[in-house]
């Protein structure tokens, strides 16, 4: 139980490692949102996982408590990251941070812009 | 203002209740035995207290919707299997675009949903912001429909429905089943 | 050496690693999304630590700094828009 609970943090450290990775890399903000989910999913929910699991298996005496904490932790994260991503997008793009090089289609400028 | 009904009050009441017992553990210890009673008491009192503001917040049509068991079978079931695949799915591609594998197109697409409720339509937006690879930057409407404007780091189309049955998946389907 | 110390130093030189994007990042939404991700790196580093210790009071401080890094960046967020 104790090397797959080990292999559960590991994986979670390598999808840590590549939103990291893609932080430092990508060439303008919105791609460095995207990179940023990556860390606030996965990179999460292998440490929740592997702590629910190593409360319940590893400890002498189980403890609930901790467990349950966890997995409060765990549905807290999950919740909030994605309002804090909508906002700060949305904010970023009424700001007019713009992507250095051409994006593919922006149909949301071209909306706003008919709009007005 | 609007005024806050009792039943809102009630189901909002409920859930800081729970909410209180998973966050001081004291879940775990009812079944184990030797529940403060002091901690009950005052979950319940600063629950009542947060029901009161917040319920108008909270509650914007039936109250007790989610309270069905089945309806909350299939939530569950929707977010341990289904949303968990299309996550998976997700974080590989982004993990293999970070580390330089594959390249990046960025672009904002628009994309349209056939949900009704609002419970429905965050829901879709907030799943749609969790998968990595693309964020909802705001939602419209025009002309009885509800549109979503996405960025997206691989925009192969920006057709308005290919882009949406490529970044929806299955999501759409299982959400309706929850919510209407 | 514990192997969960191990895998709390490397969430915590990953964290370090961003400070390079914090330090240099060309605009303020750049900061407030690398600001929100050393957070909850920071957090999973106590969350390692409390499972090491076998003490849940750092799972505390860890849910409060999630909480509050949550709470920063919508504010930031509603400042950038102008409606604070």
């Amino acid at each position: 139980m104790i090397y797959a609970i080990y292999v559960l943090i590991g994986l979670s450290v390598l999808f840590a490692l590549a939103g990291v990775v893609g932080m430092l890399r990508f060439p303008d903000s919105f791609c460095r949102m995207q990179s940023s989910t990556n860390i606030s999913t996965f990179g999460v929910l292998g440490v929740i996982l592997g702590g629910v699991l190593w409360s319940i298996f590893v400890f002498d005496t189980p403890d609930w408590a901790m467990a349950v904490k966890l997995l409060v932790m765990g549905v807290f994260y999950i919740i909030t990251s994605p309002i804090a991503g909508h906002a700060i997008a949305k904010a970023a793009y009424k700001k007019g941070v713009r992507p250095e090089k051409e994006m593919v289609c922006d149909k949301y400028g071209e909306d706003l812009e008919n709009a007005d | 203002m609007k005024k806050t009904k009792f039943s809102a009050f009630l189901s909002t009441a409920i859930v800081c209740y729970i909410f209180w017992l998973l966050i001081t553990g004291q879940i775990a210890s009812i079944f184990t035995g030797g529940a403060s009673m002091q901690v009950l008491l005052a979950g319940a009192v600063v629950s009542v207290i947060t029901a009161l503001f917040s319920a108008r917040f909270f509650i914007h049509s039936k109250a007790f919707w989610l309270f069905n068991p089945l309806r909350f079978i299939i939530w569950v079931f929707y977010c341990l299997i289904i949303f968990m695949w299309e996550l998976t799915k997700a974080n590989i591609d982004v993990a293999l675009r970070a580390f330089g594998f594959k390249k990046i197109n960025p672009g904002i697409v628009k994309i349209e949903t056939e949900l009704k409720s609002e419970y429905a339509q965050s829901m879709l937006a907030n799943s749609i912001t969790l998968t990595p690879g693309t964020i909802t930057m705001d939602i419209a409407e025009g002309n009885g429909k509800t549109y979503y404007y996405i960025h997206w780091i691989d925009a192969s189309t920006d057709h308005i429905d290919e882009a949406g049955d490529n970044i929806k998946g299955t999501m759409e389907k299982w959400i309706r089943r929850i919510w209407e | 050496m514990d192997v969960l110390v191990f895998f709390a130093i490397c969430f915590v030189v990953l964290a370090l690693c961003l400070c390079y994007r914090l330090i240099k990042g060309p605009s303020v939404v750049d900061r407030a999304i690398t600001a929100d991700s050393i957070d909850i790196l920071a957090d999973m580093a106590l969350i390692l630590f409390a499972l090491h210790s076998g003490r849940s009071i750092y799972l505390d401080i860890a849910m409060v700094t999630a909480v509050l890094g949550f709470i920063g960046s919508v504010m930031v967020s509603r400042y950038l828009e102008g409606r604070l």
